[in-house]
């Protein structure tokens, strides 16, 4: 249930495919994000609504704070110019990313975001 | 009348109303669509061609009796295309094991449950399509990549899930391992036949593009790890080493299954990595053996017995298989990338300096590298183009058939006169006339024109290179101009199947020591055949090569 306030968003997001190893081998995470987030996707910096441009935290936040907070090792086996790196499919409530927005889909409380690599071919 | 095309990428103001009902990525659709598209490419290949009275429109199936001539291998690399294609071929054909989840083919629901493929499910039975049973091979390759794990266990594990212990049905597992290349007992196994005496110690001096054989004198390697490591840190270059790899374990599946009698071979190549081969493989010159195969593979063994190599994925792009693979729960094992340098001797044995400069060398990339990571970037944009590779494929066709036996290294088809080809299109010595006329630059890993060696005047009669394809024989004598390759003494092992193959004159002891080639060279020059080059006309190029250019839409 979101929070009165909606001041955070709780999802869980999953890795599969070899992408959990770059996780501390843990495919399934649940995570708070903030429910404003800057719009230069910071995600280190804490969110003052009152002074900053902020934006509804959002896939592509998403992949940042991933990055920046959980990944272990190999940010570029992940991440690549802002997005996933190519070969890597999102899931979005078990429908194809592509189909809702991509990195501009706005996560809602309780949504569950699955990252699977398809780079180990045939 | 409206100008919108409604697209909201190329108008922001379009409306494009979502039919969800024709959102692929539904479930409900989703299972039955791949499944029947899979059904669609196998179905047709399954029996005997000769009796073959082409695919029903309906699932592939043809009319009558599916009744393939021999048994069933799956190629199993640890990939997604693999896991996926062995539970949809045991979905679809074979019995399905309580603990796998997914959905049954949609053909199977309209028939009754006394036709014989729904009867012979319940008795846990194979269906009678394929003859004994079924078998997975798996080909380990962690012992040369460093910091790989080995993943047989976890692959055996996946193949287990499809045993039913109420009804005895099982999948057998058939682990293999790169070096068994090199292992006379695993070629035994496979129903090989006895190496020559001769033959056992031969290995060829890829510094010379003849490719001559040699005997390996002191320097044989112990074990078939050692031969495999020597064979592969021989190479010159990491898209070698990675075409190289490819081959051994293309070759090792095919001897094996032909050991169980089997009459198909399949692999999960998807369609993505279809398009991925097909541009790395032309690269690299295999563009006879893709073309003349087309999308259907035969290989024709001993005692004529033919193995049909099928990929019943290569309509199912690699999105496609990886959605399949998460909604049924499939545990995919993984797959190392090939490495871009290897050891001269096995991991754990190298010394430090090797071990750094093998992990150095890592970053190096490679044909293969390069076209994955522009294919991917392809499908993730324009997806559309990865299909499209692949179809082009099945459009062309070679202007003529390739040798009988095809090429003893890679067992695919081989064009005729591939070292004639060659002499005709490149510079063949930086001590050729007509390259020293040009006062084109040296590369810049030469301060000075290396010395001609014995390769510019030998052609011994008992060498390689007439028996290899293009792309063989590129793999063992490609140069890269940014100077990898480095210049190697030692005489490359051969793989088991080569050495068997080899004519009865290996065994010949006036075959030359590879100590015999070092010293003695001046003798061997002297009354070796001599080449001579010379630049030709433009006339006289086009008369060469005017067979293989297109002809003018007017002269028809």
């Amino acid at each position: 249930m979101a929070s009165a306030e909606a001041s955070s968003v709780t999802i869980k997001v999953e890795f599969s495919g070899g992408l959990e190893l770059l996780f501390s081998n843990q495919r399934s995470h649940t995570l708070t994000l903030p429910a404003a987030v800057p719009t230069d996707n910071a995600t280190t910096v804490p969110v003052s609504s009152t002074t900053e441009a902020t934006k509804p935290a959002d896939i592509t936040y998403l992949i940042h704070y991933l990055r920046d907070h959980l990944l272990k090792e190999r940010a570029e086996l992940f991440e690549e110019n802002g997005t996933v790196r190519p070969g890597i499919l999102v899931l979005i409530n078990d429908t194809d990313w592509e189909l809702e927005g991509e990195g501009d889909y706005v996560v809602k409380e309780g949504d569950e975001v699955v990252f699977i690599s398809t780079l180990h071919g045939g | 009348m409206s100008t919108s095309c409604g697209n909201p990428e190329t108008e922001q103001d379009a409306l494009m109303t979502r039919r969800t009902k024709f959102d692929k990525t539904k479930t409900s659709c989703f299972f039955p669509l791949i499944s029947t598209r899979f059904r669609k490419t196998l179905g047709p290949t399954i029996n005997n061609k000769r009796g073959n009275k082409g695919a029903n429109a309906r699932g592939g199936r043809i009319k009558g009796l599916m009744q393939a001539p021999g048994s069933l291998v799956i190629g199993h690399s640890g990939g997604l295309g693999s896991t996926v294609l062995l539970d949809l071929v045991a979905k679809s054909y074979f019995y399905r094991s309580s603990t796998s989840s997914g959905q049954l083919p949609e053909d199977s629901l309209s028939l009754g449950s006394e036709h014989p493929r729904n009867r012979a499910r319940g008795e846990g039975d194979s269906g009678d399509v394929w003859k004994g049973t079924p078998a997975v091979c798996y080909v380990e390759v962690a012992s040369v990549i460093p910091g790989a794990k080995e993943r047989t266990e976890e692959v055996r594990a996946a193949v287990k899930a499809y045993s039913d212990p109420t009804t005895g049905f099982e999948i057998d597992f058939i682990p293999l391992r790169l070096e068994d290349a090199f292992d006379e007992g695993w070629w035994k196994t496979v129903g090989g036949t006895d190496l020559k005496q001769g033959a056992r110690d031969l290995g060829i001096d890829i510094n010379d593009e003849a490719l001559p054989t040699l005997r390996q004198g002191s320097n044989i390697p112990t074990t078939p790890l050692q031969s495999l490591h020597t064979y592969l840190s021989s190479l010159p270059t990491p898209t070698a080493i990675h075409s190289a790899i490819s081959s051994l374990i293309r070759v090792l599946l095919l001897f094996t299954a032909a050991s169980r009698d089997a009459s198909h071979l399949l692999l999960g190549t998807s369609l993505t990595s279809l398009s991925m081969n097909m541009i790395s493989g032309i690269a690299q010159g295999a563009g006879f053996a893709m073309v003349s195969e087309g999308l259907e593979e035969a290989w024709i063994g001993k005692n004529d017995q033919n193995i049909s190599i099928v990929r019943p994925l290569r309509d199912i792009g690699i999105k496609e298989s990886a959605f399949w693979a998460w909604w049924s729960n499939l545990p995919v094992p993984g797959r190392d990338r090939y490495p871009s340098s290897v050891s001269s001797v096995p991991l754990g044995s190298e010394t430090a300096a090797s071990r750094v400069a093998v992990k150095q060398n890592q970053k190096l990339t490679s044909i293969d590298v390069l076209t994955q990571d522009f294919i991917m970037g392809l499908e993730k944009d324009f997806p559309s183009t990865v299909s499209t590779i692949a179809r082009t494929l099945a459009k062309v066709t070679t202007k003529e058939k390739g040798v009988s036996g095809g090429c003893v290294v890679c067992q695919k088809p081989a064009q005729p006169d591939v070292q004639a080809w060659k002499a005709s299109i490149s510079i063949r010595s930086y001590h050729d006339e007509a390259f020293v006329k040009s006062k084109h630059p040296l590369p810049p890993h030469f301060t000075s024109p290396p010395d001609a060696g014995v390769s510019a005047a030998s052609s011994p009669t008992n060498g390689l290179a007439p028996r290899l394809c293009y792309s063989c024989h590129t793999t063992f004598t490609s140069r890269s101009s940014r100077g990898i390759a480095s210049a190697n003494e030692v005489v490359v092992p051969l793989p088991v199947w080569v050495k068997a193959s080899l004519p009865s004159s290996s065994e010949d002891t006036t075959v030359p020591e590879s100590k015999d080639l070092q010293t003695g060279s001046n003798e061997d020059v002297a009354q070796a055949e001599v080449w001579e080059t010379k630049k030709l006309s433009r006339g006289s190029i086009k008369d060469k090569i005017g067979a293989f250019l297109l002809d003018d839409a007017g002269d028809e």
